[in-house]
């Protein structure tokens, strides 16, 4: 019994004995800004999504901000990876969908009450579908320029 | 009967099993308040690491080297806290800041938000990282480091009306992603 400590120590010291079970998924949602969505800093989680809060998904993907998938039962599924593309701070792949609806197939981990997505393959891109400009116009107000208008 | 060092491996697992549970980590705290959902003060020790080596074992070096998202593991309760901002008030990220101190000890302060009515648990905006042994530092790094991979977006204005990438997108579907005669249309209605 005593020979089997050592040996369950080094299993639960080593970062691949740490990995816990994931469950393969096929999920459809919308590729979000998270610190907008979660943190009301623009306000309600019904404007910070779609065609209103494109540019300032498109901000936040570039800055590195964590992007995921929200589906439409209200689950958000932090990505970890994006179409097996693991530069999520910032990298070109999750930026050039910020917004769109995908559908994603990976797989699904969870810990400490959060769902994580690693997205192997996104098996169909709908582009943004979601025109929530026409409720809330754009967030932040400030998201188009006004020297926009003069044009 | 239960043997009592079973017992102990029982509660144990027991404890790394359980939901992150809302305890208060204000004590010490300097955050400064943003008026954010459900936010809350907190200060704790945690371990920089890399997500998808905890998670799928699948692990980089140096947490991906600022490529890859990094996480926090609380100390106090083996808790993953993700963070997803840093201090600055333009649309960062924390991996700038993080990154630096893959695999190392920190205590960090900043803001955690819980609001489990719309799936945010333990996910923070880092506003200050203190190294072991080190002092205090703002977690700010984010444009700096932009900057130095961008020196041809230099000029006025804030990055993220100069960064080249977040141009081309606009440029190219327009500022609703909808593409560019529906923007002609909504901004000769909104403004």
């Amino acid at each position: 019994m005593h020979r089997l400590i050592p040996f369950a120590l080094a299993v639960f010291a080593s970062p691949a004995a740490a990995a816990i079970e994931g469950e393969r998924v096929q999920i459809t949602g919308e590729v979000i800004d998270t610190w907008c969505y979660f943190s009301g800093v623009m306000g309600g989680p019904d404007a910070v999504v779609g065609s209103a809060h494109r540019t300032c998904a498109l901000w936040c993907s570039a800055g590195g901000i964590p992007v995921g998938l929200l589906a439409p039962d209200g689950q958000v599924y932090m990505v970890l990876k994006m179409a097996g593309d693991d530069r999520t701070a910032g990298g070109d792949t999750s930026l050039n969908i910020a917004a769109h609806t995908i559908e994603a197939d990976g797989m699904l981990y969870r810990r400490d009450g959060m769902n994580y997505l690693v997205v192997e393959k996104i098996t169909a891109d709908q582009d943004i579908i979601n025109a929530t400009h026409e409720d809330f116009g754009v967030i932040p107000g400030f998201a188009i320029p006004d020297s926009e208008a003069l044009k | 009967m239960i043997r009592p060092t079973l017992k102990r491996s029982i509660i144990c697992f027991a404890a790394l099993a359980m939901p992150a549970t809302a305890q208060d980590f204000s004590e010490g705290s300097e955050a400064r308040e943003w008026g954010l959902y459900a936010e809350q003060k907190a200060l704790f020790t945690a371990t920089v690491t890399d997500p998808l080596c905890v998670l799928t074992g699948d692990c980089a070096d140096n947490c991906g080297a600022g490529n890859r998202q990094v996480v926090l593991v609380r100390e106090a309760d083996d808790v993953m806290i993700f963070p997803l901002k840093n201090a600055q008030s333009a649309f960062n990220g924390a991996v700038a800041d993080l990154a630096p101190f893959c695999g190392q000890t920190v205590d960090v302060d900043g803001l955690l938000i819980d609001d489990p009515e719309i799936g945010a648990m333990s996910v923070y905006m880092v506003q200050r990282i203190r190294p072991e042994g080190g002092d205090w530092q703002r977690a700010n790094t984010w444009t700096d480091d932009w900057a130095a991979k961008n020196p041809d977006a230099s000029g006025d204005g804030p990055w993220f009306r100069r960064d080249p990438r977040v141009r081309q997108q606009i440029e190219e579907e327009g500022y609703l992603g909808l593409g560019k005669e529906v923007d002609k249309a909504f901004i000769a209605d909104w403004f």
